[in-house]
């Protein structure tokens, strides 16, 4: 049998079954040469009996109320038509294997085989692990009752139209994961992609409900300008408090930084990337919250969403002093529950605060953040970064005599936590040689413009600069 | 409709187009002469030698059988002029080309005749086995088909599957294989939708021979296919075929005009003549509804026998309206048995101190449906002439189960809005409350499971070849032990003694050999008390019988010579029914070991069988995409039921004796009026298999459960029709309709639709008093 022979009756043939088979067969029995038109119709005949057969044994699939062949349906239609059953094939389980690719004669085509496992009997008897299949047994319950479908484990969850269409269509079109409104182009696009991998991975590994829950969660959650507060409430609640989350907690974290990310890289301007970075904050807080998760290994995800907002330097005007602090609320829960187990996590964090107090060009925002973030850290990383570490002298070299604003606030409510104000304030006297030597300090240590900011409270000021003498 | 008038009309119209050929034929003896002249005047190249050659050695062969007929010659040489040449239908397209070629010059007389006598036979026929012709012409009855005016289109449409499926047989046994799945592939997809399971069988022949030996091709091929037309639109058809006008798409250039045309129009024409019929109706083109097509057309012929004398047209309404009127009210009791039952009601009512008993009296007798016939005492199968206590039992029991019956009206529902306080209750007066009972661990698969008639027991049917039943009751389930001497025995107490000490709530029966594909509780004891016989239908070609005394097989009944499909006891016991492969359905009484008919007709196996609720007649589904009805003592077809586009799974007769419900491939549920045998409605929804089938006590429901996963509820009495675009709250009553917009095609009168979790639903069952039990098998995710 030469190859271009072959090729050539392989093109004229468009079945199933084809004649290179038949003149294979026809080799194995010591037929070598036959000739391409009997071969050709050899095949065709083939395909036409093995088409019969399957045709009966689809009936015999049907009665049987399966929707798959099985090797006992094709016995039984060969019974039928007469023809000796081919013995050996055992009904279950039908564990068909691809073979791997011939590499000469790519035209072939996948080949499946049935896996017939070898079995020691010895090996088998030896070990004596022989169990019984458990036998048939039935269970009853509701199907409806009057109409309505039990909502029981043993009926399928009940699935709103619209959700059940996001789980089994893999690309998500309205599943409502961000804020609509996109100013640019690119982003919707970029948007869905991240959606896809995400919904992607989600379906990969969790199952059915949890899938349900987080779908319906996330849009339940955002974006703010559509759902209503108290769905929002009742799903921060219910990650506050549920049990059982744990599988969601990667998918949720994700979710959250994805969030923030695509919030504050378009700036950030909108009230929506306001409310949106609110309710991001609100998710982050409550899965600090929930005790029945295991948060510690995803720390280190949860963090950048925080700090991000916490230092980001434009926060939507609406919103930043709220955000800030918010973030630096969250980032001090985060800390007092787990720098115990976490040694080197508040070092680590103060070290990025401090590098965004103090260094060169960095914003205002950006600033105010930093000292709000260690306030909530505490009164020990309120002294060291903003008193012996200058903080405040450089935040004061940037303000403009008599400026007042948030960041202003910040500092002055961040040296209050060093000594809370008096509620009589005794001014310092200039005058005053005692007060006099405490007001240079001031300025050596916080610089021209907070000192005079200080100059009301003698206890304060004497306060903040005992702190640093301890 | 009348089918007599049309049949000479369209006869009429056609055969003058048909005339030419026929006549021309005659005078074609002298054609091999003319040939072989013809041949020996070309001769300028030596392919066209050997072509020669073997046209005499043909021609030889010819005239040594002088009874060889002028069509077979040209076809002969037609196989010879293609063997000639080695690349197959490329010589012919050459050579034929030269035939044109040369009508066009001017030639010497002879030729001259020759080519006119070929262009009236042999051309003709010749052309005819040119595989691109039939290629060619289909696209262009297609196209013309297509082209047509919108109110003719649907009208036209038929028309196309006929005929590729000849141009498809014609060109397999001829032996074009290539072109033959050439015109499949090209053809087939535009016509799947409709006719997939037969397409997908002419796809699999290959061979002339299997082209002999198939049964569906030779249905094809000997009968007539039957179909509907108006008479404009058949007026219209005629015109094209023979002149080629009109319905031209657009665009479509000389495709009509040039040669290849004309010979594609006879190619079509062809087929229309000897395989087509028309049934020409008076009716306006927009009447045929796309419903009368599926029942009025196709190859009749067969599926309603008709006397051979008869030349009208088959047509499922005359023959079902031929075998005259039914008797479909409900049986006769015995004057005694329904004294009896009554003192027993009264005396019962008594001690209860029950005033609603009195009412009871009510249900007593059945109330005469109005519009149908009861059958006399006379027209039941023979029945024993006393009745025992137990008939007593069975009978004041189906007066209290019809007092104590949960009612369902699904029509409260078309009127209430589903979302306000009412539509809750009209919910729960409509639709019932259905208890699933699930398999678990099933190991090559459960294909039937039913429940007996007083749901104390169940019994399901495995691949394993084996019964298992289960008391639903918890009740332990006990046979007779074998250990005893008659000489014990002396009455009935005795007899319970030899009851097994110990049981427990399941039973294994095993005998069969095969797959237990049907199974049936008798209905002696109604519900009024567990049934005494359970009947079994198997692959290993028998019913058997089983006592629950004893637990064993009784009588395993032999006649069918292939598997058995299904078993149905007649509603009074005594007797069954099976349903075979062998396309027979066959009456048994339990005290026979041999049949007492046999019920003939179908030509496909019959899958299921349903006995009328009178036990006067028998309904059958079978492959042949028909359900029949029979009449059970005579053993003749009242009844034929078309419509179906696939193949029948399951059956159901309403209580009140007056529908018939089928299920079939095609997805879909058609309800039928047995007293006229037309359809009342389809009802579309189910996405897989429907594997059963069951009316609620009132007949006013209609429960299937199928493959899909699903219990669907039906409302029988509503016109059903294409869903309506409901309001979203109403569409979406309570997650019951928890299904996507993409399922549109449900029809408007599928009231609730409940999903399991991954059971397919083999039985679905109403109790007298209206509670819907389903039964399936659960398939673990993992398997398969």
């Amino acid at each position: 049998m030469s190859k271009p022979k072959a090729k050539a009756a392989q093109t004229h043939q468009a079945g199933v079954y084809k004649p290179d088979s038949v003149r294979d067969v026809a080799e194995s029995l010591g037929i070598s040469n036959l000739s391409d038109a009997v071969a050709s119709s050899l095949a065709s005949d083939v395909e036409y009996r093995i088409h019969q057969v399957v045709e009966e044994a689809s009936r015999f699939m049907r009665h049987a109320r399966r929707t798959t062949i099985t090797t006992s349906d094709i016995d039984q239609a060969l019974r039928v038509l007469n023809i000796e059953p081919l013995y050996g094939h055992s009904n279950n389980p039908p564990a068909f294997r691809r073979a791997l690719p011939f590499p000469h004669l790519a035209s072939v085509g996948p080949v499946y085989f049935v896996e017939d496992e070898e079995i020691d009997f010895e090996r088998v008897l030896r070990e004596e692990k022989i169990t019984l299949p458990k036998g048939v047994s039935w269970a009853a319950h509701w199907l409806a009752v009057e109409g309505i479908q039990p909502l029981i484990p043993e009926n399928p969850p009940a699935i709103p139209k619209d959700i059940d269409q996001d789980i089994s269509k893999s690309p998500p079109q309205t599943n409502a994961g961000f804020p609509p409104t996109t100013p640019s182009e690119n982003r919707p696009a970029i948007k869905k992609q991240q959606q896809q991998q995400q919904q992607q991975l989600v379906k990969q590994v969790l199952s059915r409900e949890l899938q349900l829950y987080y779908t319906r969660l996330t849009s339940s959650l955002l974006p703010p300008s559509t759902s209503d507060v108290a769905k929002r409430t009742a799903a921060l609640a219910s990650l506050r408090h549920d049990a059982g989350l744990q599988a969601l907690l990667p998918y949720l974290i994700r979710w959250v930084g994805e969030g923030v990310v695509t919030s504050l890289k378009e700036g950030a301007q909108s009230e929506n990337d306001g409310k949106t970075l609110e309710v991001l904050l609100d998710v982050i807080s409550s899965v600090l919250d929930n005790n029945t998760l295991f948060i510690e290994p995803y720390l280190h995800q949860m963090l950048p969403a925080i700090l991000s907002t916490l230092l980001h330097s434009t926060l939507p005007p609406s919103h930043a002093t709220h955000l800030r602090t918010s973030a630096a609320q969250t980032l001090s829960r985060l800390l007092t529950q787990h720098s115990t187990t976490y040694p080197s996590l508040s070092p680590r964090i103060m070290k990025t605060l401090l590098v965004a107090l103090i260094s060169a060009d960095k914003s205002k925002g950006t600033r105010e953040g930093a000292i709000r973030g260690l306030v909530g850290i505490g009164k020990e990383a309120v002294r060291k970064g903003l008193v012996e570490g200058g903080g405040v002298k450089v935040v004061g070299s940037e303000c403009a005599p008599g400026e007042s604003g948030p960041l202003v606030d910040s500092v002055m409510s961040a040296l209050q936590v060093l000594q809370p104000p008096s509620d009589m304030p005794e001014s310092l006297e200039p005058t005053d040689d005692a007060d006099a030597a405490t007001i240079d300090q001031l300025r050596n240590v916080l610089g021209d413009f907070f000192a005079e900011k200080l100059y009301g409270d003698k206890a304060l000021a004497l306060g903040i600069l005992g702190s640093i003498s301890r | 409709m009348s089918a007599a008038t049309p049949a000479s009309q369209s006869s009429g119209g056609v055969s003058p187009a048909n005339a030419g050929p026929q006549d021309a034929a005659q005078s074609a003896n002298p054609t091999d002469r003319l040939v072989l002249e013809y041949l020996r005047s070309r001769g300028h190249k030596s392919a066209e030698k050997a072509l020669l050659e073997a046209i005499d050695g043909g021609s030889v062969d010819a005239s040594a059988k002088t009874t060889v007929s002028p069509e077979d010659l040209v076809k002969n040489l037609a196989v010879y002029a293609q063997k000639s040449n080695r690349p197959g239908e490329n010589v012919l397209r050459e050579s034929t080309s030269v035939l044109q070629e040369l009508t066009t010059m001017g030639n010497p007389t002879n030729i001259q005749n020759l080519i006119s006598s070929l262009g009236s036979v042999g051309a003709e026929e010749i052309l005819s086995v040119d595989p691109t012709d039939k290629q060619e012409g289909f696209r262009e009855l297609e196209a013309w088909v297509e082209g047509s005016l919108d109110m003719y289109r649907p009208e036209f449409r038929p028309i196309l599957f006929p005929i590729f499926c000849h141009f498809h047989l014609d060109l397999v046994q001829r032996g074009f294989k290539e072109a033959a799945l050439r015109f499949y592939s090209t053809f087939a997809s535009s016509l799947a939708p409709m006719h997939n399971a037969t397409l997908h069988h002419l796809s699999t022949l290959l061979l002339p021979s299997h082209v002999q030996n198939d049964e569906l091709a030779q249905r094809f091929r000997n009968e007539k296919y039957v179909i509907k037309m108006s008479r404009s639109g058949f007026g219209l058809l005629v015109g094209w075929l023979t002149e080629g006008v009109g319905g031209e798409a657009l665009g479509a250039g000389e495709g009509f005009s040039g040669e290849r045309g004309k010979r594609g129009r006879s190619a079509v024409m062809r087929v229309v003549n000897n395989h087509l019929r028309f049934d020409v109706t008076a009716a306006s083109t927009t009447a045929v509804s796309p419903n009368a097509w599926e029942e009025s057309t196709g190859l009749l012929s067969s599926l309603i026998s008709q006397p051979s004398t008869s030349t009208s047209i088959p047509n499922p309404h005359s023959f079902n309206a031929s075998k005259g009127e039914l008797k479909l009210g409900p049986a006769p009791v015995s004057e005694e048995l329904s004294a009896e039952t009554e003192r027993v009601l009264r005396e019962r009512a008594m001690m209860d101190r029950d005033p609603g008993a009195q009412y009871d009296l009510h249900h007593l007798r059945p109330a005469a449906v109005p519009g149908v016939t009861a059958p006399s005492e006379n027209d039941l199968l023979p029945h024993p002439p006393t009745f025992k206590t137990i008939d007593v039992q069975r009978e004041v029991e189906k007066v209290r189960d019809a007092r104590k019956r949960i009612r369902l009206e699904p029509s409260t529902l078309n009127s209430v809005d589903l979302n306000s306080a009412q539509g809750g209750a009209a919910r729960a007066r409509a639709l019932p409350s259905i208890c699933a009972y699930t398999l678990h661990d099933v190991g090559e698969g459960a294909p039937c499971c039913t429940f007996s008639p007083d749901i104390t027991l169940m019994a399901a049917g495995f691949s394993e070849s084996y019964i298992r039943l289960w008391s639903l009751k918890g009740e332990k389930l006990k046979g007779l032990r074998n250990d005893f001497s008659l000489s014990s025995i002396r009455d009935s107490g005795s007899v319970s003694k030899l009851q097994e000490k110990e049981g427990s709530t399941t039973r294994k029966l095993i005998g069969h050999s095969g797959p237990v594909y049907s199974l049936s509780f008798d209905p002696l004891s109604g519900s009024a008390a567990p049934p005494k016989h359970l009947l079994s239908a198997s692959a290993d070609a028998t019913a058997r019988l089983w006592s629950l005394d004893t637990m064993t097989n009784v009588v395993a009944y032999r006649g069918h010579q292939n598997p058995v499909w299904d078993v149905q006891w007649s509603p009074m016991g005594i007797y069954f029914a099976t349903a075979s492969r062998d396309r027979t359905a066959r009456l048994w009484s339990t005290d026979r070991t041999s049949c007492l008919r046999v019920y003939a007709g179908h030509l496909s196996d019959v899958d299921c069988v349903r006995f009328h609720p009178n036990s006067l007649y028998l309904a059958t589904g079978s492959s042949d995409w028909t359900a029949r009805l029979w009449d059970v003592q005579r053993g003749s077809c009242v009844r034929v039921f078309i419509g179906h586009q696939g193949t029948l799974s399951t059956l159901a007769i309403s209580p009140d004796g007056r529908y018939l419900a089928s299920a079939g491939e095609d997805l879909a549920i058609n309800l039928w009026d047995l007293g006229s045998g037309r359809r009342i409605k389809k009802m579309t929804g189910h996405t897989a298999s429907i594997y059963s089938l069951a009316f609620s006590a009132e007949s006013s429901m209609l429960v299937s459960g199928g493959a899909d996963w699903t219990v669907r509820c039906w409302d029988t009495k509503s016109t059903g029709g294409p869903a309506k675009a409901r309001e979203n709250g109403a569409n979406e009553s309570g997650g019951a309709r928890a299904l996507g917009e993409e399922e549109n095609n449900e029809t408007s009168d599928l009231l609730a639709t409940f999903p399991t979790k991954r059971t397919p639903i083999t039985n679905v069952h109403f109790t007298p008093r209206n509670l819907c039990l389903v039964s399936g098998t659960y398939l673990a995710p993992d398997s398969r």
